[in-house]
């Protein structure tokens, strides 16, 4: 399993998690680069279609009306193609209502079956006064079509075939500055009306989708581009919408491409203006399908509809019948009559709202792309997961919202969509190696965690025994002096930590001879504890080795003096008790005097003369010893400063709260007593951590021949 | 890090300790005299501490102050301590420190004696 998992691991913690998310983006760059050959093209295209769904073009005129060939007309007028008379009427009628232009989304390429030619041809042996009668239909229609601003379709062809011919109505004003390139769509032949038609016409217009744009556009029946300018035979034509507003505009119609060094940038026809792709193509921005300008070509034949409805109009006559249109799906998706298009281009044209996506969008999405992807590099790996996480989907939030707000604020076509998809990737890994980081994080702190148990554990292990080799070096008098009845002691001893630096003694020199020591090693803890066991056991030896105290203490200090190389020092009091005669011989070095309780009443024991400072404080100091005479009764405590400075926190226990609680307990058995100071100490100190060690012995010296109490 | 303003006064360095200095607080204390120590030595002004301030001292304390004045002795400086207050003073008494640093009552006649 860790082996399976050890490759990718490895893979993705490369260059500390970013080298492969940075071979991702790279990737994802060159995606995006050439998008029109991935599947992504179709994101993008879904964008750009959802943004014209949420903001269709508002359609708030009606400039163009269609007059559509449709099912009623058929049925009213027999099959198409209708006999040329009858468009001619149809024109006339447009005519009379004085349009601003007339486009005729129709090719009249050959000749009418009713021209006396073909009736002749099909009918011999016609009467010579009856074929001169005959009409001819196309001359019909052509005189129809003389007037101003009429302009006639043409589809141009990429390969010459039977009955292509060159339309005789180019542009007659071309004129641009800098030379168009090649991308502009270029036709060797052309489908067009007859001659004698097309010099009747003002114009011609273009009705073709581009070429190139066919594939990728009718992929899914979804029509977004039109051309707007080609040339067939180098001669350049418009398209028919186009054609019809530049021949409404007259005089001022001039059309003017405008391009810079990548092609066009937009079209330009009198005042009017379009943006427009490299080729010449529209990105049209579709509005809301609408059938209120379509009429019946047939109402308008028998003159439903009033003529001047026609003006100041720019009208198109087509097909919108089911069996004879062609149907296109707009990004709305509408079904619509191809002529719409027609419609839809002239209102576009008119308003000069086009969608924009000049050359430099693409670079534009690349540099987007490239920028936020390494600053995902950059800052995924140092977030903590939740806010990576929040990172990454205001990035992605912001570029999708980026996309609609350029096509609120002026149409242009920013595909953030395509950009997150390609990020994505590159989010997951660097998050992966986040969480794979944080986990390997989260298993080591867990190990080190268990390894400082482990070792706090031993620690304390190691502590406790040395507790209990500690508190083992210490007498139980209880148990020592079990039989005794020439006096009592009790003692007890409670570190502020695990182990202390305080200690006590007691023990008989000999018969008659008690010896009592208690001492408080300067500081506490482990280092204390070490020197208040060398210490007490030093006592025990030197006492018994000098019959004189001040020397035996002297030589105490000598010995602890000789390895004391971190200057610690002893405060202690040692005394020697003639248990007959309570004769008792002490040494105080810097330590607190005994308390003295003699029939209910409080006393010390006055060191202060012969008192020295502590051992190993000063260097060979002349200890010497000093005599009281103990009363029968008369009962001693023995303590160190972790009694009388035990802190509640404001302020210290005190000789005082000692003396109080030492002469309350006077009457209570010397172990209870001792319990009692204890007890007293700590409910002072109200769980306060005792500050330092505690250390109380009670002696009491019956007299020879008294009991105990 | 404890802080011990100084001043020098009468060619004395009069150093000002405040607080408690107890167990937790002696390392601290310690370390912000080691600095004055050095300068301690024969021809440099002699130091004095000024303990009006200072309301309680522990045995770590004590023996911060001990070995101070090891040190001094060592290098042949002069330290002393002054202006106790009575608790302190108290504690000074009970482990006779007072023989192990010098110990005086104010700051103005611990000068007149160490700084001549």
């Amino acid at each position: 399993m860790k082996r399976l998992t050890g490759l990718p691991l490895a893979l993705i913690r490369a260059g500390r998690g970013r080298a492969l998310p940075f071979l991702l983006l790279l990737a994802g760059l060159a995606i995006l680069g050439a998008i029109e050959q991935t599947p992504l093209l179709r994101v993008r295209e879904a964008q750009f279609d959802q943004y014209q769904r949420l903001m269709p073009r508002v359609r708030d005129s009606e400039p163009v009306i269609v007059v559509g060939i449709d099912s009623q007309s058929l049925v009213k007028h027999g099959q198409w193609p209708w006999s040329r008379d009858l468009v001619a009427q149809l024109v006339h009628k447009i005519h009379a209502g004085k349009p601003l232009a007339l486009g005729i989304d129709i090719v009249f390429a050959e000749r009418d079956r009713y021209s006396p030619e073909l009736l002749n041809a099909r009918i011999p042996g016609l009467p010579a006064d009856v074929r001169a009668g005959l009409p001819d239909p196309d001359r019909l229609l052509a005189k129809a079509l003389i007037g101003p601003n009429t302009a006639l379709a043409v589809v141009g062809l990429s390969k010459a075939l039977p009955g292509s011919t060159q339309p005789a109505r180019p542009l007659p004003e071309f004129s641009h500055e800098t030379p168009i390139d090649q991308s502009i769509p270029q036709y060797v032949g052309a489908l067009a009306s007859r001659p004698i038609l097309e010099k009747a016409a003002a114009g011609e217009g273009l009705i073709n989708a581009s070429p190139s744009a066919l594939q990728s556009n009718s992929e899914h029946g979804i029509l977004r581009r039109v051309p707007t300018l080609a040339f067939i035979n180098q001669l350049p034509f418009l398209s028919l919408p186009l054609e019809m507003v530049r021949l409404a505009l007259g005089e001022g119609g001039q059309v003017i491409p405008e391009s810079g060094f990548r092609g066009m940038t937009a079209i330009r026809i009198g005042d009017y203006r379009l943006p427009t792709q490299a080729n010449g193509e529209l990105l049209l921005h579709f509005g809301r399908a609408s059938s209120n300008y379509y009429l019946s070509a047939a109402d308008v034949l028998s003159g439903v509809h009033p003529p001047e409805l026609f003006a100041s109009r720019f009208v198109i006559i087509g097909f919108n019948s089911t069996g004879l249109q062609d149907r296109i799906v707009t990004p709305l998706g509408e079904s619509l009559p191809g002529i719409d298009i027609h419609t839809q281009v002239i209102e576009s044209l008119l308003s000069g709202q086009a969608l924009q996506r000049p050359w430099w969008m693409p670079y534009a999405e690349l540099a987007t792309l490239l920028f936020v992807g390494l600053l995902l590099i950059m800052a995924i790996p140092v977030l903590r997961p939740r806010y990576a996480v929040l990172s990454f989907a205001g990035l992605a939030l912001l570029i999708v919202a980026g996309g609609y707000a350029a096509f609120f604020a002026g149409r242009w076509l920013f595909d953030g969509s395509t950009q997150v998809l390609l990020l994505s990737p590159v989010f997951i890994l660097l998050l992966g190696n986040t969480l794979v980081a944080a986990d390997t994080r989260r298993r080591e702190a867990e190990l080190q965690l268990q390894n400082s148990r482990e070792d706090a554990a031993r620690v304390a292990g190691e502590l406790d025994a040395a507790r209990r080799i500690q508190m083992g070096l210490l007498p139980n008098p209880a148990i020592i002096f079990a039989n005794e009845t020439r006096f009592a002691i009790a003692a007890l001893l409670e570190p502020a930590r695990a182990v202390g630096g305080d200690y006590y003694d007691c023990f008989m020199l000999s018969e008659d001879r008690l010896c009592l020591a208690v001492g408080d090693v300067s500081g506490k803890g482990l280092p204390a504890s070490l020197f208040m066991a060398i210490s007490k056991t030093l006592t025990g030896t030197l006492t018994r080795r000098q019959a004189n105290l001040g020397n035996a203490v002297r030589e105490l200090e000598r010995e602890l003096n000789r390895e004391n190389t971190e200057y610690l020092f002893v405060t202690t009091f040692i005394a020697i008790l003639d248990v007959n005669s309570g004769s008792m011989d002490y040494v105080c070095a810097g330590h607190d005097a005994p308390i003295v309780l003699r029939n209910g009443e409080l006393s010390r024991i006055d060191t202060s003369p012969t008192s020295g400072p502590p051992l190993c404080a000063a260097d060979h100091y002349p200890y010497v010893a000093d005599r009281v005479q103990l009363q029968p009764g008369d009962r001693l405590c023995l303590f160190t400063d972790g009694v009388t400075e035990a802190h509640n926190g404001a302020k210290m226990f005190g000789l005082e709260g000692l003396q109080a609680a030492f002469q309350s307990s006077g009457n209570i058995r010397i172990q209870a007593a001792t319990n009692a100071l204890r007890d007293a100490v700590r409910h002072f100190e109200a769980g306060q951590p005792p500050a330092d060690d505690l250390t109380l012995m009670l002696v009491q010296w019956n007299g020879n021949s008294l009991n105990e109490r | 890090m404890m802080n011990l303003p100084t001043r020098e006064q009468a060619g004395v360095l009069i150093v000002s300790v405040s607080g408690r200095i107890d167990h937790t607080t002696s390392e601290a204390f310690a370390k912000a005299l080691d600095p004055l120590l050095d300068r301690c030595t024969q021809g440099h002004p002699p130091i004095l501490l000024d303990f009006s301030a200072v309301d309680y001292i522990s045995s770590a304390g004590l023996r911060v102050l001990m070995m101070a004045s090891r040190r001094s002795k060592a290098q042949n400086g002069s330290f002393a301590i002054a202006a106790l207050q009575p608790m302190v003073q108290e504690v000074f008494a009970i482990s006779r420190f007072n023989l192990i640093v010098p110990c005086y009552a104010s700051v103005e006649s611990a000068s007149k004696v160490i700084g001549s």
